[in-house]
Formats: C-alpha cells, structure tokens, sequence
C-alpha cells in the first residue's frame, strides 16, 4: 500500500495564542493521526530562534504530542542522522523566514531530498509562510528585500503566495507573476489559513480566523482572478490573547448602528452614494 | 596598476566570539587596515544571524571601529545596497556557525562573487571558524556527525581545519590530505593565519600555547609542519616558537 501523501500550507501561523494560532495547532496535532505523535519542527528559514523553538516546545507539549527541533545552525552541539531522525517523525513542521535561505541551506545539506522522500513515506508536512512555500513550483518571497518571486522545490504543482491580503505588495506581484505565466496558477493564503493537499490534489481549505479566507488564483486577461474558496471554520479551543471580548464586540456594534442611522437622518431625499 | 594587497585572517577559534576580555585577534586585525577608526561589517551568516551574536560584535567592536553588520535572513530591514557596503569596508568580519548553510545562502543572494570583489579590492576578510573555512578551497568541517571535506569559495587555494586538536579533526583532515585534498593549514583555538595573496605571511596567537600547522601529503604520509607563531600578548621575540618538522 502506498502512504497517504498529505501536506498543509499555511498562510501564517505561529505557536502563540493569537487568534487562530491554537486551532491550527490544533488541527496539526490532530492530522498526525496519532497518539502522542512526535512534531518535528524546522526553523531554518529564520535562523533557528531560540524565542520560536521555546513556543513550539511549550505549544507542542501542552498537546500531548513530543516536540523535537532540528536546527541544522548548531548541529555542531547536537550532531544527528537527520534523515534517519526525519523519518521517525509523524509531522515535519516547516517554519516561516526567508524562502531563499532556506532553499539554499537545505539544498546545501542535502534536506530537500530527506524531506522529499518523508512526504512520500506519508509523514505530514506542514509549512508556514517560506515553510508553505518552498514546496510548491513558486512563491512570492520577500527575502531579498522587496517582493520577489521565488522557485520552490516543485514537490507539489502550483503556486502560493502567503500573508495574502495583510501584505498588499505581496499579493501584487503573485498577481503579476500569474497573469505573466510566471507562476503557475495557484493559492493566496491570508494568515491563519490554510491548504491541505492529498498528493497533489487540494482536499481541504482550512481558516482559523473569522473572514480570513484561502483564494484560488488564476490568469485573466492581463491580471489574476481571485476566488475565495470555501472553508472548513476551525475554532481556537482557549480564548485568544489577542481576541475581542463580546462586550467589545457588542458596544462596536451598538456604536455602528447608532452611525449608520444618524447618517441616514441626514441622508438628503434624491442623493446618491 | 599596483593592485591592491589582498588579505585574510583566519582564526582557528577566538576573538569576541569566543575569548571574551582577550581582544588581541581582534585587535590585530583592525591594526592591520593601518587606520584609526575602521569600517568593520559583520556578516553573522553561519550562525543564522542569531541576535545575540549580532549584540556581541556591537559590544566588542563599538568602541573600536565604525561598526555594521548584514543580515541576510532579514534583509528586507538591511542595508539597501549590500555590494557597495561591503566593498567600503575595511574588515569584513565573518562569524562561526555552520559552513555549509553560509556558503549556501551566500551563493543564493550573490555575496560570494561580491566578497571576491572585496578581497581583490584590498578589503581584509576575517573571521573564526566558519568564517576562516569559507575562504578556503577545500574545508575540514566537524560541524556535522562526521568530519566532513567541503568544498569552499577558493580565494586562497589552500584547505583549512579549525578548532584543530580537537575530537577527530585531525585525523579526519590527514585522511582527507592522502585522499587527495590539497595542501593546507589547520589552526588551534587562539591561533590565526595571515595570509597575503595566497601566501602565508604570518601566524599569530592570543593564548601562548595556541599554535597553527601546515599540512602537506608526502607520498603515503601527511607531513604535519607546526608553525612559528607570535604571541600577541608581549612584545618580546622571546615568543616566537621555533619551527619543528614533525612526520605524523
């Protein structure tokens, strides 16, 4: 029997308890389809920080699921079989940076290919921001300064283009190179959603965060067209930190309310707008 | 055209990096660029640009020299133009970490081709570690489970071990040397090789006891040559270390 081949691109996430970050966290402790599954984290696109391992640890734990961390900038202190150590995982979790970076550093320690072959013996990989990217034919990086796209591993067909929405600049060229032909057509993913592919299909859109959407993106004429896709609405289990209490969201509301109807008292017969 | 001295350090271990309060390599290397207030950039690369490396050079160097540093993991926050920033400096200071991620990333944002341009326009390029193997043809790297021979940026046409003396280095760099690896220089913690062109001009140390090697195969054997070293620390010749030839 051939593994199941299961990937999922996320558009932002970290191991915080920002709205959404938990579900998604959640959500990949889940996929693992295990008990007590071992998450094996990659934060090479950033350097390997400190501050991030910590989150993932404590993020990871707290789940019941085993933590581990490969950092291939202090292998040095910590020398491993880095593919017998990835192939006994059961999620490969690749964290976000610079996409340029962490094509080059793999390539140079040979990853790519260890990591290849672990997608193909059915561990999960997921990957956030350059860690979603790298895996398909392209993306929009900002790792040489300005937004630029970027060849990936090709792993999957398509494209991505990450932090879609909350970074407009990025979203321009990923629209650009699509029209082009650059890039091949593929997924705007905004931040704390995500895509899950089952070979190299699409099986799943996932959003964590209320109107953040995955968009598929295609060429059209001389720009892309944008269709937002239908979602699977995952809920964050704790209340996040940076949430809005309902009593918030209530007066919001009441004050909107109240606006919007002064306007219309004012609002003069025949006036269009 | 005179053409203008092209220069490397290479430290086998040392400097702010890892001998903090000993600022002799450091210390050598600015009084090498012959002027009072010198333009230093770090390039913390091998150790993925961590924060708390980029903190320490600041700390060692602010009083010292016109200090900056690249970033190329966050470039988008960097110096704009990093080709002529780093051809304006007098040092590039290369950090330690790994050698295979450094060349790595330097080879995909072009910083390779543009140290060569530096050295060759007289900009001194130092480093320790990792930062002394890249300039090397070939480097004997410890860095991962096994010693590993990797092949480097070649400004000096020489091989190159660190941290010499220490686990299987040396064995692993005389394996390499009968397999065909080009002749070369290993140094010990403390110990820095100077070299000019693709000479070695020069061995200095911040520890008395620190000492640099040349390794050369002579048929079915590497001849291990340890070199006359200067000990930075005093001024008398008494120092110096007198050549000995020794088979290993």
């Amino acid at each position: 029997m051939t593994a199941r081949r299961r990937l999922l691109a996320l558009g932002g996430h970290d191991f915080d308890r920002r709205a959404g970050n938990d579900a998604i966290t959640d959500l990949i402790v889940e996929l693992a389809e295990s008990p007590r599954p071992k998450v094996c984290l990659l934060p090479t696109a950033s350097g390997d920080p400190e501050d991030q391992i910590a989150r993932f640890r404590r993020a990871i734990s707290d789940r019941d699921a085993v933590p581990h961390v490969i950092s291939l900038f202090r292998l040095g202190e910590n020398p491993v079989d880095l593919r017998e150590e990835l192939l006994n995982q059961d999620v490969i979790y690749a964290g976000g940076g610079s996409m340029v970076n962490l094509i080059a550093i793999w390539r140079a320690h040979g990853l790519d290919e260890i990591l290849r072959e672990c997608w193909r013996e059915g561990i999960l990989i997921v990957g956030q921001s350059a860690g979603a990217m790298c895996w398909f034919q392209g993306g929009i990086t900002s790792s040489q300064g300005d937004p630029a796209v970027a060849g990936g591993f090709g792993v999957l067909p398509g494209s991505i283009c990450v932090h879609y929405l909350s970074e407009p600049v990025r979203r321009r060229s990923f629209l650009r190179a699509i029209a082009s032909g650059e890039l091949e057509p593929g997924l705007g993913l905004e931040d704390q959603t995500g895509a899950l592919f089952e070979d190299a299909e699409l099986a799943e859109a996932i959003s964590a965060r209320e109107g953040a959407a995955v968009w598929e993106v295609t060429p059209e004429g001389a720009g892309g067209r944008e269709v937002e896709l239908e979602s699977r609405q995952l809920e964050d289990s704790r209340p996040p930190i940076n949430g809005t209490r309902a009593d918030i969201l209530e007066l919001r509301q009441t004050l909107a309310t109240r606006a919007s109807r002064r306007r219309a008292s004012r609002r003069r017969p025949g006036r269009l707008d | 055209m005179t053409g203008a001295l092209r220069q490397v350090v290479a430290f086998g271990g040392g400097g702010f990096s890892q001998e903090s309060g000993n600022p002799l390599l450091d210390d050598y290397v600015l009084g090498l660029t012959g002027t009072p207030n010198p333009r230093v950039c770090f390039l913390p690369t091998a150790s993925g640009d961590a924060d708390h490396y980029v903190v320490r050079f600041y700390n060692a160097f602010r009083n010292r020299a016109r200090s900056s540093h690249v970033s190329l993991f966050r470039r988008e926050r960097g110096v704009p133009d990093i080709r002529s920033h780093l051809l304006a400096q007098d040092v590039i200071y290369v950090g330690g970490g790994s050698v295979i991620s450094l060349l790595g990333v330097w080879r995909a944002h072009g910083i390779d081709s543009i140290l060569r341009e530096a050295y060759e326009a007289g900009v001194i390029l130092c480093g320790l570690s990792a930062g002394s193997l890249c300039w090397f043809a070939e480097a004997v790297s410890g860095y991962q489970d096994e010693v590993n021979r990797v092949p480097a940026l070649g400004f000096l046409p020489h091989s190159n071990a660190v941290h010499y003396g220490d686990g299987d280095r040396r064995g692993a760099f005389h394996g390499h040397l009968l397999d065909g690896m080009p002749a070369g220089f290993a140094a010990e913690d403390g110990a820095a090789l100077r070299f000019v062109g693709d000479e070695l001009v020069e061995v200095v140390a911040s520890r008395p006891e620190a000492r640099a090697y040349k390794l050369e195969r002579r048929g079915n054997q590497v001849l291990e040559t340890r070199l006359a070293t200067r000990y930075l620390g005093a001024e008398t010749p008494d120092n110096v270390v007198p050549l000995v030839r020794q088979a290993a």
